[in-house]
């Protein structure tokens, strides 16, 4: 054919050519011995097409060419194609559509290369399906159309085989699905909607029907490790063969049918479920547990319920625990609070510590976990042992590792790491205000008595405390131990002046220790009759703190004063320490051999309460200062008493306790009050600024504003209101009485 | 005034008749009222009318009749020959609506202003008249508004001077007086438990808040809201009538019930 000359081609002609290159094409691709397209030969096709629609009319053979183009796919496909496919089955019959398909591919590519120039104007002209388009959709039509079912069905078992462990080609099942993702020529639903879909509804068949074997035969730990290889092993068949859009779908139903159908049997399994692997500490199946739960809506729920539970029961029976091991104690020793609370706080501490790990490994820090835990402490850690509350028992634990010779012996760094676990389990304790009260009275004695182990753990502990509990909790307590710090001050002066006063001279060694009221706890100060030696003391200090300061008011606390008094016994002298109280009754004893227990108390002006405790710390204790007729246990109003001239010991000085009396009613009394304070400052702080405000609302606010120190009990709340209705700072509204006004 | 219909002339006769006002008076106050004697009766004695010179004389001399040789108030004696004179119980709760209306402070005593004003008040100038008004004065206890008021009054009337609550021993007296007039069935009950489990004196805002729990909430409890406002001491008798099978599954016991 001349190219010099544009000469007209004619349509059979310039068919025929192609037709040509067409069959050499499909030997290509039947594999029959042919050459590879020379350049020469792709220019010549695609020249022919150029010319044939670029003729003019009646020459211009765009639409025959068009259609030729189709027709050629349609004629190969239906010749050759098809019933190579027909007379195949399964595996077979798929790889030879994989072959067909990637054949076929090829075909649109070339041919669509040689006709390319209908691409460029013909097709948008007409607004035609490009020649690509074309292609596939020929192969789409005659071939997917009525194959893709027995493909889908086919690949299904192949995947279900693999699922029972059989080897499987896996680039097949690839290349196979590659098919049904391309023929949507870039949509999805020919694979969603003609593979996926019952792709997903068959594994939801198939996992299900292993489900219902092995929820019967499986612990729960089997179970979770089989569902658990499932998951993995479906993650692996998505890299491996099916489209990255089927996971999360392909997961999630594997995760319905194996965990979600079956979540609370499996929970609840008698002696493998969860309580079971909590009981057990099984760490590694409780991870492998809120991994596979954590994945199903909701899932963690009931993990984080049974967890709670658990927690809960284990909180409460060491409560049981302590609470058998003290009344199995003898009766006297009731009020004290022993070893058995101790050990009970410890455990405490241990249990958190225990499940905390529990919640920051197994459970990986998920909220839900942390508050499960923290509903349950609330629960247990609220009750208390023996008549003893919780914040007691606290503030003694906390008392016994701070005082020297407590009975926790620990290092300095065990004692931070105690302390600083006490102080977490305070959240728990809804008495916060209670702690606090029990805590400084403990550290008054502390302090006062010079019974401080370490002046840096107490600071420190104020510390947490601070940060826990904010700064109105400790600011007391901080105050107290600088009171201390100034109270050396002070004594330094103190003895400057004695030194620089010659006529102010107290007669023996005193040392006095002031502190500041609004600090410390309230002692009640008792009149107590000073022996003369004494007396003067006072004098002198007095005169001295006015030198310091007119504005203040001194008042003594007897019952806190410690006195070195030396006794002259018959066979030696021992220097007694004792309290206040205590050298005050024996100095009666210079004067008179014998006295009675009305002629001390006559002669002391102390309350019986108190003659008993320290007659009975010096007669009928350890050390019998006194000798007691009759000389029974106790002390009754009519025994008297005599020095015991004959009293020895080996040591040559030696301290007598006077037991404190019982704080713990005080206590609850002075924080009961306390709290009828913070409930009236409550509720007139937000009255006052609301102006007006339902009942229900009143309370609500009044108990979430209290909530960091105490949790008010709403009758408490109810009473106070009506007492600052009688007081005129609250009054009903007339038409309405379950709503309040504020009056300025 | 000579236009009037012959309904309007029949009320301002009655109203005369019953007020003792003078024609023109009554003529006001119906006028006033629209011819509705409830609305020209609380008109007539919530503005007491300028009254002539006899009419205060007359009731000085009342005064004078009984008031206390040695102090310038009626005291205990002086109320004894009064409730003579007027044929009434120093008992009777009427005494009380007499009190309400002299704005009394306190009981079993009479200011001289509290006296004059509370006749005058009352549209009373003689012992006749008195006599004559006890009647409708009963008769006030029975509307609603007013024997709130009374009963809101009662309080401050009965409790000691400079005290902000009232002894419980009157406050009985006087809840048994009060629901006496206005039937309350649970008021023994109501006695005893204070009696059992208070023992101490009543605050204003418990003694207005039972009125209000009387007259609201039905005897068997079944409309009684625990969590609502009311005093704390209502609370607990509720409990207190639970716990003693007084109110059994909603009902009052049949044998406990008064009527």
């Amino acid at each position: 054919m001349a190219m010099s000359q544009r000469s007209t081609i004619d349509f059979n002609q310039g068919w025929q050519f192609m037709q040509n290159g067409i069959t050499k094409l499909k030997n290509i691709l039947e594999g029959t011995p042919e050459t590879q397209f020379s350049s020469e030969e792709h220019i010549m096709l695609y020249t022919t097409i150029y010319n044939m629609c670029t003729q003019k009319p009646p020459h211009d053979y765009s639409q025959q060419l068009y259609d030729k183009y189709k027709e050629s796919f349609q004629e190969y496909i239906t010749s050759t194609v098809l019933p190579s496919l027909k007379e195949k089955h399964d595996e077979f019959m798929l790889r030879e559509l994989v072959k067909r398909w990637q054949n076929h591919k090829v075909m649109v590519r070339w041919l669509s290369r040689f006709f390319c120039y209908l691409d460029r104007y013909f097709i948008a002209r007409r607004s035609l399906p490009a020649l690509q388009e074309v292609g596939l959709t020929c192969f789409r039509n005659l071939v997917y159309q009525d194959a893709n079912g027995q493909v889908r069905d086919a690949v299904i078992s192949l995947i279900d085989q693999e699922r029972e462990g059989e080897q499987i080609d896996r680039a097949l099942l690839k290349n196979v699905l590659d098919i049904f993702v391309e023929i949507g020529m870039g949509l999805m639903d020919c694979y969603e909607n003609d593979f996926e879909d019952a792709m997903l509804r068959d594994t939801a068949a198939y996992y299900s029907r292993k489900a219902s074997n092995w929820i019967v035969d499986d612990s729960c730990p089997d179970y979770m490790m089989k569902a658990e290889s499932c998951l993995k092993r479906e993650k692996e068949r998505v890299s491996h063969y099916l489209h990255s859009s089927s996971e999360t779908k392909l997961l999630e139903k594997v995760q319905h049918e194996l965990l979600f159908v079956y979540a609370t049997q499996l929970l609840e399994k008698e002696h493998s479920g969860c309580h079971a692997l909590l009981r057990d500490d099984k760490v590694d199946d409780l991870s492998r547990m809120y991994r596979l739960f954590s994945k199903i809506p909701r899932g963690l729920d009931p993990v984080a319920n049974i967890f709670k539970q658990h927690v809960t029961a284990e909180g409460t029976a060491l409560v049981k625990q302590a609470e058998d091991a003290v009344s199995s104690k003898k009766v006297d020793k009731k009020d004290v609070i022993g070893l058995q609370e101790q050990i009970f706080v410890r455990k405490v501490i241990e249990l958190h510590d225990k499940f905390m790990a529990y919640v920051n490994d197994c459970f990986l820090n998920h909220t839900l976990f942390h508050k499960a835990l923290k509903d349950a402490f609330e629960v247990f850690c609220n009750k208390g042992v023996a008549g003893s509350s919780s914040a007691e028992l606290l503030a003694t634990f906390c008392d016994n590792i701070l005082k020297k010779g407590g009975s926790e012996k620990l290092s300095d760094e065990a004692i931070e790491e105690t302390l600083e676990k006490v102080v977490k389990l305070l959240a728990y304790i809804s008495d916060k205000d209670l702690f606090a009260e029990f805590y400084r009275k403990k550290l008054a004695r502390r302090l006062l008595f010079d019974k401080s182990a370490n002046d840096d753990h107490e600071r420190s502990i104020l510390t947490k405390l601070k940060q826990q509990c904010g700064g109105q909790f400790t600011s007391k307590m901080e105050g107290m131990v600088t009171d201390l710090t100034l109270a050396r001050e002070n004594q330094t002066h103190f003895e400057e002046y004695l030194a620089h006063n010659s006529n102010a001279s107290p007669g023996i060694d005193l040392t006095v220790t002031v502190l500041t009221t609004g600090f410390w706890p309230s002692y009640k100060s008792f009149d107590l009759n000073l022996p003369s030696e004494m007396v003067k003391c006072v004098e002198v200090f007095r005169e001295f703190y006015q030198t310091k300061t007119k504005h203040r008011k001194l008042t003594w606390i007897y019952s806190l004063g410690t006195c070195n008094i030396n006794g002259k016994f018959e066979s030696k002298a021992i220097e007694l320490v004792v309290t206040t109280y205590q050298a005050a009754a024996l100095l009666l004893f210079n004067a008179s051999d014998k006295l009675s227990y009305h002629e001390i108390m006559a002669q002391l002006n102390l309350s019986d309460e108190d003659v008993v405790r320290l007659l009975h710390s010096l007669s009928c204790a350890k050390y019998k200062i006194l000798n007691k007729e009759p000389s029974t246990k106790t002390i009754s109003p009519t025994d008297v008493f005599e020095f015991n001239g004959k009293f020895t010991d080996k040591m040559r000085r030696i301290k007598i306790p006077l037991p404190p009396v019982d704080e713990k009613k005080k206590v609850i009394e002075d924080v009961d009050k306390d709290r009828r304070y913070a409930i009236d400052a409550s509720i007139v702080r937000i009255m006052k600024s609301r102006k007006v405000l339902g009942y229900q609302q009143l309370v609500m606010e009044c108990v979430e504003q209290l909530g960091r120190m105490f949790k008010p009990d709403v009758k408490a709340i109810k009473k106070r209101i009506e007492d600052l209705i009688t007081r005129d700072y609250l009054e009903r509204d007339k038409d309405n009485p379950n709503l309040f006004k504020y009056l300025a | 005034m000579n236009k009037l219909g012959r309904g309007q002339r029949d009320k301002l006769q009655q109203f005369m008749l019953i007020t003792g006002a003078s024609e023109k008076v009554a003529f006001q106050a119906l006028k006033a009222s629209d011819w509705q004697f409830e609305g020209a009766f609380d008109l007539f004695y919530s503005h007491p009318q300028p009254r002539s010179a006899a009419d205060t004389r007359h009731i000085e001399e009342l005064y004078n009749r009984y008031k206390d040789p040695y102090v310038d108030m009626i005291m205990a004696d002086g109320i004894s020959l009064l409730c003579n004179d007027i044929q009434v119980d120093p008992q009777d709760i009427v005494m009380l609506v007499v009190s309400w209306h002299m704005k009394a402070a306190t009981m079993c005593e009479f200011s001289k202003k509290e006296f004059i004003g509370g006749l005058q008040a009352m549209g009373v100038d003689s012992l006749d008249k008195f006599r004559e008004r006890i009647p409708f004065l009963r008769s006030e206890l029975r509307d609603e508004q007013k024997f709130r008021e009374i009963y809101d009054f009662a309080f401050g009337w009965a409790k000691e001077k400079g005290q902000k609550s009232l002894a419980l021993d009157t406050a009985i007296g006087m809840w048994q007086l009060l629901f006496a007039e206005k039937h309350w069935p649970l008021v023994d009950h109501w006695c005893e438990f204070l009696q059992a489990r208070h023992n101490k004196a009543i605050s204003r805002d418990t003694w207005s808040q039972l009125l209000e729990f009387a007259r609201t909430v039905d005897p068997a409890l079944s409309n009684y809201d625990p969590d609502g406002a009311w005093p704390y001491l209502i609370d607990e008798f509720t409990e207190y009538l639970n716990e003693n099978g007084i109110i059994e599954k909603g009902k009052l016991s049949e044998w406990n019930y008064k009527s």
